[in-house]
């Protein structure tokens, strides 16, 4: 093995008295690809950061290349050749690719910048990575992915030999991620050192050369990545071993159909979808980000209307204009914003459960507020929110917390279909245990449930019947044994004419 | 108490306790203002502490309670309104040429109010229907109704030819004139409207995420359309009041009214970002600015300063708003 690039030994960090890291050794070798893995919270983006200059470490020391390093800023870390590609995008959108890639370090003759040296520098630095963006664009006018791609140009522009990308894939699609995965693998052939900070645990072990895990801020498990499969390194993360990810599948006896969509469209978002719902069964909507998934629930839900076709709820026609109707009929959304679409972050736990439920809980149109008090809470607990009291503001919580909010909303009122968009974006492992739990269960009591996930191992561990949908039409349904990764991909990619 | 308590307990919990005295300075700050003022002006100003003089205080403030009451609605709701000023202006000339015609007051009272609400629904199509942002919209609308009020009154003072008009302001009831009572009644009426009631929640959940309220099942284009009809209702039945005192109107009235009754909900500490605020808070801003400039006027102080000073109060109002929001952000 050969001597450590960077090394570093006994790192503490604090935020306001919490140990966020504490102890921390740790040697990454030149030329791999090193993964930081572990919960939220675990410490992996923390201690990702200290690497490159954005906090300075309470304890510890750094060495690289064997001489010990104190960087004080990210400024300071890149002189040394470390960058970071941060989680939240930082580029200038109204601006040029090139313009952005050289911002601050712009090849200049007195106050003018030499626009086509630049450019000559672009061209040589795409031709050397083969990372492929067009340098004229506008970085607003570009997806997501293509804006990483930028960040990862303006890391290399500045000459950096290792860099830090903190969840890197948290917000691509599958194909853009496993594309960003091959840019990773050529940019380790070329000498670079990469940290990747994840929790998308087979992107890491396809790609790292080494893993790191995480837990409560103190390294508990690493190695070679061919030493771990997703399920070790799920039981390394959590500290116990699950029995599964995901509860068992029941069993549905033929339920009766709850929802009925046929030849659904919306002029500009999806076209002529058809798909049953029965109770007790749990459906997924899948497919590529922009195929058409949510807007399917949301016209289902009355946000907004379809332009055709036919919805039959309970056995009735059921075209709402507004949600207000929807959730009168017993349906429930949980929206895939939780932030935007879902929570009042400024409002009580309680207030936010209960707010859809007020008419129930009024008279006069003064609101009983003990009663709606006495039942949120009582849906808070048994959906198993953690909090100090249910008076807190909802802003305070965690996104697993947060997010179980919204299913004691849902669950508050008798419902017959639960609709649920990327129900466990942004929590971590052990509350996404607990979300399937609850899907599970409200599933086994005979509530229909429709979910949209991009998830491949939620949606092949949840559902009975997988949709795929693929540029506002649906490609494919699939039950049972025919739910695979290999089966669901290749519909969402459109590699097959099935239909 | 059902939930389970947790790790973060520790994390926040003290944090709170240390808070307890700090939050409730806070958040009841401008009533310790306001008290603090009337005590000092007790204490320093001959005059002020008297029948006649706080009576004759509250008597000023009554058009601008019953605005903005209402008002505080409107921005909680997450909008703003600056078109009042010209319905509390046009409003009585649209009353008053009613009495002239019919010599009925109830008539002339129905048409003014009927007056506002229109200019409240025309805010609604604007910012509801045509999704314009309500700080222009309004400023647009005012324009157009202060000018139909020029046409109303062909230009001229409008005196209402029943002597009883003035009556509707100025009766005594136990010791306070009708227009105070009415102001207390209207007041009471969305104090309760907004804390104890479904609408009031429905208000808060609008202006704190629509988008997330309108999932909920809250109709959210009524709720804002109706905090523009309330509050342009209001400003016409406050313009009437206006014209019962003076027994007059005409359509070039002072028109810095609006901003009297934003003052007094923004220095109560309704937040200008929606979601938050109270109408008792907006009482209190009302109170702390007729005291302060009573106060101005008992000890003669040059009114240029007095807009200065209430200019600069307005200013702490809203900074401390901001830090207090940033803060808890961070």
């Amino acid at each position: 093995m050969p001597a450590p690039l960077i090394s570093v030994r006994d790192i503490g960090k604090s935020f306001e008295g919490t140990h966020a890291l504490s102890g921390v050794d740790l040697d990454i070798a030149p030329g791999t690809i090193h993964a930081l893995v572990g919960e939220n919270g675990a410490g992996k983006s923390t201690l990702g950061k200290i690497l490159a200059g954005v906090y300075g470490p309470d304890a510890g020391t750094i060495r690289l290349d064997s001489r010990e390093v104190s960087f004080q800023s990210p400024r300071d870390a890149l002189a040394h050749g470390i960058t970071i590609v941060a989680q939240e995008i930082a580029l200038v959108g109204t601006r040029s690719v090139i313009e952005n890639i050289y911002l601050g370090s712009e090849v200049h003759t007195g106050p003018f910048v030499r626009t086509k040296r630049l450019r000559r520098l672009f061209d040589e630095l795409v031709a050397d990575t083969g990372i492929d963006v067009p340098g004229d664009a506008l970085v607003s006018g570009l997806s997501i992915a293509d804006q990483q791609k930028v960040e990862i140009l303006r890391a290399l522009a500045r000459n950096a030999d290792v860099i830090v990308m903190d969840e890197p894939t948290a917000r691509l699609a599958t194909h853009e991620a496993e594309a960003l995965m091959s840019i990773f693998d050529r940019l380790r052939g070329r000498g670079k050192t990469i940290i990747f900070v994840s929790h998308f645990l087979e992107e890491v072990l396809s790609v790292s050369d080494t893993v790191t895990v995480l837990r409560d801020g103190k390294i508990v498990d690493g190695g070679k990545a061919t030493e771990f499969t997703p399920g070790s390194l799920i039981a390394a993360m959590i500290g116990r071993s699950l029995e599964s990810a995901f509860p068992p599948k029941a069993a549905i006896s033929q339920g009766q159909p709850v929802l009925s969509v046929a030849a659904l469209s919306r002029a500009g978002a999806f076209e002529n979808v058809s798909l049953d719902v029965d109770a007790g069964e749990i459906v997924v909507i899948t497919g590529l980000v922009g195929s058409g998934r949510s807007e399917v629930l949301r016209s289902i839900y009355g946000l907004e209307p379809p332009t055709s076709g036919a919805i039959t709820y309970k056995g009735e026609p059921a075209q709402y204009r507004h949600p207000r109707q929807a959730i009168a009929a017993g349906m429930a959304l949980i929206p895939e914003s939780r932030k935007t679409e879902g929570l009042f972050v400024g409002f009580s736990l309680v207030s936010n459960v209960s707010l859809p439920h007020l008419p129930r809980f009024s008279r006069a149109g003064f609101v009983r507020a003990r009663a709606a008090h006495r039942s949120a809470t009582e849906q808070m607990a048994a959906v198993g929110v953690k909090a100090r009291s249910a008076t807190v503001e909802a802003g305070l919580l965690s996104g697993g917390n947060q997010q179980k909010i919204l299913f004691a909303r849902s669950f508050m009122a008798d419902i017959a279909l639960l609709l649920a968009d990327e129900p466990t974006r942004g929590v971590d492992v052990a509350a996404k245990r607990q979300i399937y739990d609850l899907l599970v269960q409200q599933a086994a009591n005979g509530t229909g449930v429709l979910l949209v996930s991009s998830e491949m191992e939620e949606v092949i561990g949840l559902a009975h019947k997988v949709v795929v949908m693929r540029q506002g039409r649906v490609v494919g349904q699939l039950r049972g044994s025919d739910i695979r990764e290999s089966a669901i991909a290749e519909l969402a990619f459109g590699q097959t004419t099935q239909a | 108490m059902t939930l389970t308590e947790t790790e973060n307990t520790t994390l926040v919990a003290p944090a709170v306790h240390r808070n307890v005295w700090r939050s409730s300075l806070t958040r009841y700050g401008i009533v310790w203002a306001a008290a603090a003022l009337f005590v000092i002006l007790c204490l320093t100003t001959p005059g002020f502490f008297g029948v006649p003089n706080l009576r004759n205080l509250l008597d000023q403030q009554a058009a601008v309670l019953i605005v903005a009451a209402p008002l505080t609605l409107t921005l909680i709701a997450g909008q703003f309104d600056v078109s009042l000023s010209a319905v509390y202006i046009t409003a009585p000339l649209v009353g008053l040429q009613v009495e002239a015609a019919t010599h009925s007051i109830a008539l002339a009272l129905a048409a003014g109010v009927l007056a506002g609400l229109v200019c409240g629904a025309f805010n609604a199509f604007l910012v509801v229907t045509c999704r314009i942002n309500s700080f222009i919209s309004t400023l647009a609308s005012s324009y157009v109704v202060a000018g139909i009020g020029y046409v109303v009154s062909d230009r001229a003072i409008l005196t209402p030819s029943d002597e009883n008009f003035r009556d509707l302001a100025a009766t005594r009831i136990l010791g306070l004139t009708s227009s105070t009572w009415m102001a207390v009644i209207v007041v009471a009426v969305f104090w309760i409207a907004l804390s104890s009631t479904r609408y009031g929640r429905y208000v808060y959940a609008t202006g704190a995420n629509g988008d997330a309220a309108r999932l909920s099942g809250i109709r959210t284009g009524w709720i804002v359309a109706s905090t523009f009809l309330l509050t342009a209702s209001a400003a016409a039945f406050a313009g009437l009041l206006n014209a019962s005192k003076s027994m007059s109107a005409q359509a070039s009235d002072d028109f810095s009214f609006v901003f009297g009754a934003l003052a007094a909900v923004v220095v109560g500490g309704t937040s200008i970002a929606g979601g938050a605020g109270t109408v008792w808070r907006t009482v209190a801003g009302a109170l702390f600015i007729a005291m302060m400039n009573n106060g101005f006027n008992l000890n003669q102080v040059d009114p240029i300063f007095q807009r200065i000073i209430l200019g600069l109060v307005i200013l702490a109002a809203v900074g401390f708003d901001a830090f207090s929001r940033a803060r808890r952000r961070s």
